[in-house]
């Protein structure tokens, strides 16, 4: 493996953009355009396309990393950019009104694509609303059939928690690679 | 109201050439602001495309200085797709047949993002 890709996924304003921003110390392509539909509740902008930003691994590799739009009439950008990646790091977003209803709604729509690669799990906000809990999640994983997905509670502004996201999927995909 | 004003510019477009199949006007995060685009045609899917290809168009001429995006051109076997700014923050999307006389269409299609930009 020297080239390896992997994607962020998630609801509008989770912080998907600020994560790939975080791991990538900033240098990262973006596609942010003005949001004209309920988006402007979260925030002004959006992707329309997506995030990229490439890091060096420890063992010389290269992780190219992307982050996904987050609405629904972007999937045909999601299939594009799961092709050929790694797995997908999910994140959700604890302030909205129902954070597991979003959990299912993504797993649903990656099924195929996690089933043959890996998944990742990181809950944000849960400095403001730390509810519901971890193991909430853990709940609704199993029931959706990833029981052994790991889950985290991050701050994707923290590198080192979307360092430890991404160590847990390379992790799961092949152990002697985390390093 | 601005919808009508948009629908008036992309009938007159349509009008103009009979190489134009369908127009629409689309935000530029992806949202359809008035169309006439064949039935059938997924409009939220259409929009969303439209966003995504024009804003890498315009990353890809700044890098490589190309300057601010006007216009991004597909072209498929059986026709055209062109995308063209119209104003910050609007598209103008028009599907074209494949023997369109090219020339003319960039012309017509000029004309209506500037109308469509002034409507803004
Ligand atoms: N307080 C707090 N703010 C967060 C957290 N996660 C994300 N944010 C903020 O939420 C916004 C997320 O925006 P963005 O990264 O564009 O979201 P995207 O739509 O998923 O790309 C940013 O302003 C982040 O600083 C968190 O855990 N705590
Ligand atoms: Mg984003």
């Amino acid at each position: 493996m020297d080239q390896c890709k992997l994607i962020f996924a998630g609801p509008v304003g989770v912080g998907k953009t600020t994560a790939v921003a975080a791991l990538c110390h900033g240098r990262l392509l973006t596609t942010e355009e003005d949001a004209s539909d309920v988006t402007r509740l979260h925030k002004d902008t959006t992707t329309v396309a997506f995030d990229y930003g490439v890091i060096d691994l420890d063992g010389g590799d290269r992780l190219h990393v992307y982050g996904l739009p987050g609405q629904k009439r972007f999937d045909f950008m999601w299939e594009i950019l799961a092709k050929d990646s790694l797995g997908l790091i999910l994140l959700l977003d604890n302030s909205r009104s129902s954070p597991c209803a979003d959990l299912k709604f993504y797993v649903d729509a990656f099924r195929g694509f996690i089933e043959q690669t890996g998944l990742v799990v990181g809950v944000t906000r849960t400095d403001s609303h730390p509810l519901p809990v971890l193991d909430t999640y853990r709940a609704s994983l199993a029931a959706l059939g990833f029981k052994s997905c790991p889950v985290f509670e991050v701050d994707p502004r923290m590198r080192e928690n979307v360092v430890m996201m991404v160590q847990a999927l390379l992790y799961q995909l092949a152990p002697e690679l985390a390093g | 109201m601005r919808q009508e004003a948009f629908t008036s510019v992309l009938d007159e477009l349509n009008g103009s050439s009979a190489d134009i199949e369908a127009s629409a006007v689309i935000s530029t995060d992806g949202l359809m602001m008035a169309s006439l685009l064949p039935v059938g045609l997924d409009e939220d899917r259409v929009g969303a495309m439209s966003a995504a290809m024009l804003s890498l168009g315009g990353r890809i001429a700044k890098e490589l200085s190309r300057g601010d995006l006007e216009q991004v051109l597909v072209k498929g076997e059986a026709g055209y797709v062109l995308m063209t700014s119209a104003g910050q923050d609007a598209v103008l999307s028009v599907i074209a047949k494949p023997q369109a006389r090219l020339g003319l269409i960039l012309l017509d299609v000029k004309r209506a993002a500037e109308a469509i930009k002034n409507a803004l």
